[in-house]
C-alpha cells in the first residue's frame, strides 16, 4: 500500500510548479533545468545564497526563498542530489557581484554535483564558495572519511547566512561565517515509523509495536540501534543530552529546531518542545532563539529530530531578522519581542 | 603539429563501444553497473553534436555535453575534465602543450570535487599518471600506457571513498570502472596523433573480468 498522494510521472516537477503556483509573489519556477528564485531581495545584498538537495525534505529548500532568506533553491528527485546543470544554471541566476554561495548537506552526491557547478561557474569567472552543513551526531564516526550527515540545521545555517547576506557581507565573510554556524551546530533524530516508499510503497522499514529507531537520517537511512521505546519524558531527555554534549561549547545559548519528520502533529512536538526547553532550563542553558515544526521531513516519517546551534555574540540579530518566504515563519516570533 | 580533436573521439566512442560489457561488469563489482551506460551515453551523443555542428571545437563539445546531459558522478566528472582540455587547446600555442595543461588542470578540478587522492581507487589513478607523462613531454602513446598501468594499479586498492568504499575487500582483483574508462582516451588520443604506434586493442587492454581473455 503506498500512503502517498503524488504524480505517477515527475512528482517533484508537478509539485514544484504547484508550490510557484500558490506563492507567485514570492518565487519564481524555472524548468529546464527545474529551480525556484527569490521575485524580491535585499538590494544590499552582495551574494547570491543557493542551497538545494533531494525532495522529499519540503518545505526546505524551494520554501525558504525569499526576502531575507535563500535567492535560489534547486531540488533533486526524491532523496537524490540534483544534476549539476539546474546548480549551475540557478547560480548563475542569482549570483551577485561577489558571486554565489552554496549551502549544501554532507552527502557524497549533493558534494559532487555542487561541486561539479562550481567548477563551471569558476570556469565563467563567477565566485562561488560552499557552506558544507554536517550536523547529525548519529553519523559521528572516526571510522569513515565521509562525516557527519546534513540535516535540522540546514535550516539554521540557511536563516543565519540569510540574515548576514542583507547587511552587505563578501563572499569571504559570508563562507567564514558560514561553516561557524554548521560547527556550531549538532542534531539526532527519532523515528516510530519509517516513510512510505515512493517507488515501492509501504514502509521502508518495519519496527515492532515497542521500538524506535534511535538515530534517523533524513532519508529513511535506518540508525545503528533499534531501541525498545523508553517513556517520553526519558526519550527527549537523552536526545537533548546527546545534542548538547555533541556541542563544541554552548556559546550565549543555543537556538533550538524541534522538527517534525514528516508525519508528527505540532501537538506532538510543542510536547518535545516543553520537554526539551524544561532540560535546558534545568542545565543552564539559555534558549535564544527557537523553531517548531515540520522544517526537514524524510517524506512522511513518523519522528522528530533535535537540533542545537550555539550562537555568539551578534548572531541572534541575523537569526530574528524578517524574512518573507513561504514557509519560514512570520512574522518570526522573536522579531516581535526583540 | 595538429591533432583531429573530433576524430579522437570518435575514437574514444568506438573504444568505449568494445570495453563496454567489461566496463559494466567492472562496475558490477565495485559500483551500481552504470558507468559503461554513461560513458557510452556521452561519447554517442558527443559524437552526434559533432555531426550536427562540425564546425564546433570538438572536446569543449563533449565536455558540455558530459557535464550537461550524462548522470551519475562519473559523467559530470568527465566532463570537467574534457571542458578543461577544450579550454586548454583552445589556448595553447600546440596540441601537445594543450594536452598537457588540459589534463592537468582538468584532473586538478576533478580532485577539488571529488576530493581524491591517488590510491583511493578512482580515475585519478589513471589520470595522474597519465597528467605526470605529458607534463614529461612524452609520446602519446607512452601517456595511454602510464594510465593504463595506473587503472591496472586499482586492482589491488580497496577504495576509500565513492560507493565502491561499501564493499570492502570484494574489489581486490577487478580494475577501477572509472580509471579504466578515462585511460581510454588516452588510447584513443594516441591511435590518432600517433597511429604508427604500437599499442593492444581495447578488448586486450580491457578484458572482460572472469573471460580468461
Amino acid at each position: 500500500m503506498n500512503h502517498l498522494f503524488l504524480p505517477e510521472a515527475d512528482p517533484v516537477g508537478v509539485s514544484l510548479r504547484g508550490f510557484a503556483r500558490a506563492h507567485p509573489e514570492l518565487v519564481a519556477l524555472h524548468e529546464d533545468p527545474l529551480f525556484v528564485t527569490a521575485t524580491d531581495t535585499d538590494p544590499a545584498r552582495r551574494v547570491g545564497l543557493l542551497s538545494g538537495g533531494g525532495s522529499g525534505h519540503e518545505p526546505m529548500h524551494a520554501g525558504f526563498v525569499g526576502r531575507g532568506l535563500l535567492d535560489a533553491a534547486v531540488p533533486g528527485r526524491i532523496f537524490a542530489s540534483p544534476h549539476n546543470r539546474q546548480v549551475y544554471e540557478a547560480s548563475r541566476a542569482v549570483a551577485r557581484a561577489e558571486g554565489v554561495l552554496h549551502i549544501v548537506k554532507n552527502y557524497t552526491g549533493d558534494r559532487i554535483n555542487f561541486g561539479i557547478a562550481a567548477e563551471r561557474l569558476r570556469a565563467d569567472g563567477i565566485a562561488v564558495r560552499r557552506v558544507l552543513v554536517d550536523d547529525d551526531l548519529a553519523t559521528e564516526s572516526d571510522l569513515t572519511a565521509t562525516g557527519r550527515r546534513g540535516t535540522g540545521a540546514t535550516v539554521i545555517v540557511e536563516k543565519l547566512l540569510g540574515g548576514a547576506a542583507d547587511t552587505g557581507l563578501g563572499i569571504a565573510e559570508l563562507a567564514t561565517l558560514g561553516e561557524e554556524f554548521a560547527r556550531s551546530s549538532r542534531s539526532v533524530a527519532v523515528a516510530g515509523r519509517a516513510q512510505t516508499s515512493p517507488s515501492l510503497g509501504g514502509e521502508v522499514f518495519a519496527l515492532g509495536d515497542r521500538e524506535i529507531e534511535y538515530g534517523v537520517g533524513i532519508h529513511g537511512e535506518r540508525a545503528a540501534a533499534t531501541i525498545t521505546r523508553p517513556p517520553f519524558g526519558h526519550l527527549v531527555e537523552r536526545m537533548t543530552a546527546q545534542v548538547l554534549d555533541g556541542l563544541p561549547g554552548t556559546g550565549d545559548g543555543v537556538i533550538l529546531l524541534v522538527n517534525g519528520l514528516g508525519a508528527t502533529t505540532l501537538l506532538e512536538l510543542y510536547a518535545v518542545h516543553e520537554q526539551v526547553s524544561e532540560v535546558l532550563a534545568r542545565r543552564g542553558v539559555p534558549v535564544a532563539g527557537q523553531l517548531v515544526g515540520t522544517h526537514v521531513p524524510a517524506l512522511d516519517m513518523s519522528g522528530f529530530s533535535l537540533t542545537m546551534t550555539a550562537v555568539r555574540t551578534g548572531w541572534l540579530a541575523w537569526w530574528r531578522a524578517p524574512a518573507r518566504t513561504p514557509a519560514f515563519p512570520h512574522p518570526h516570533s522573536q522579531e516581535l519581542n526583540g | 603539429m595538429t591533432i583531429d580533436q573530433s576524430q579522437v573521439l570518435r575514437t574514444y566512442a568506438e573504444a568505449a563501444r568494445v570495453a563496454h560489457e567489461a566496463l559494466t561488469a567492472l562496475d558490477q563489482i565495485s559500483g551500481d553497473g552504470d558507468f559503461g551506460d554513461n560513458l557510452c551515453e556521452g561519447l554517442d551523443r558527443t559524437v552526434a553534436a559533432l555531426d550536427a555542428s562540425p564546425e564546433e571545437p570538438a572536446v569543449a563539445v563533449a565536455g558540455s555535453v558530459f557535464l550537461d546531459q550524462v548522470g551519475g558522478t562519473s559523467g559530470p566528472l568527465i566532463g570537467l575534465l574534457l571542458s578543461a582540455i577544450g579550454r586548454a587547446l583552445a589556448e595553447a600555442p600546440d596540441p601537445r602543450a594543450g594536452w598537457a595543461t588540459g589534463v592537468r588542470e582538468g584532473l586538478a578540478a576533478i580532485q577539488r570535487v571529488g576530493e581524491a587522492e591517488p590510491g583511493d581507487r578512482t580515475m585519478v589513478d589513471a589520470l595522474a599518471p597519465a597528467r605526470d607523462a605529458l607534463a614529461e613531454g612524452e609520446k602519446f602513446a607512452d601517456v595511454a600506457r602510464a594510465a593504463f598501468a595506473g587503472a591496472a594499479a586499482t586492482a589491488g586498492i580497496r577504495a576509500r571513498r565513492g560507493r565502491a568504499s561499501y564493499v570492502g575487500d570484494r574489489v581486490l582483483g577487478a580494475p577501477d570502472p572509472g580509471a579504466t574508462g578515462v585511460a581510454l582516451l588516452f588510447w584513443s588520443l594516441a591511435r590518432v596523433a600517433e597511429p604508427e604506434a604500437v599499442l593492444g586493442e581495447v578488448g586486450e587492454l580491457v578484458p572482460v573480468p572472469g573471460s580468461g581473455a
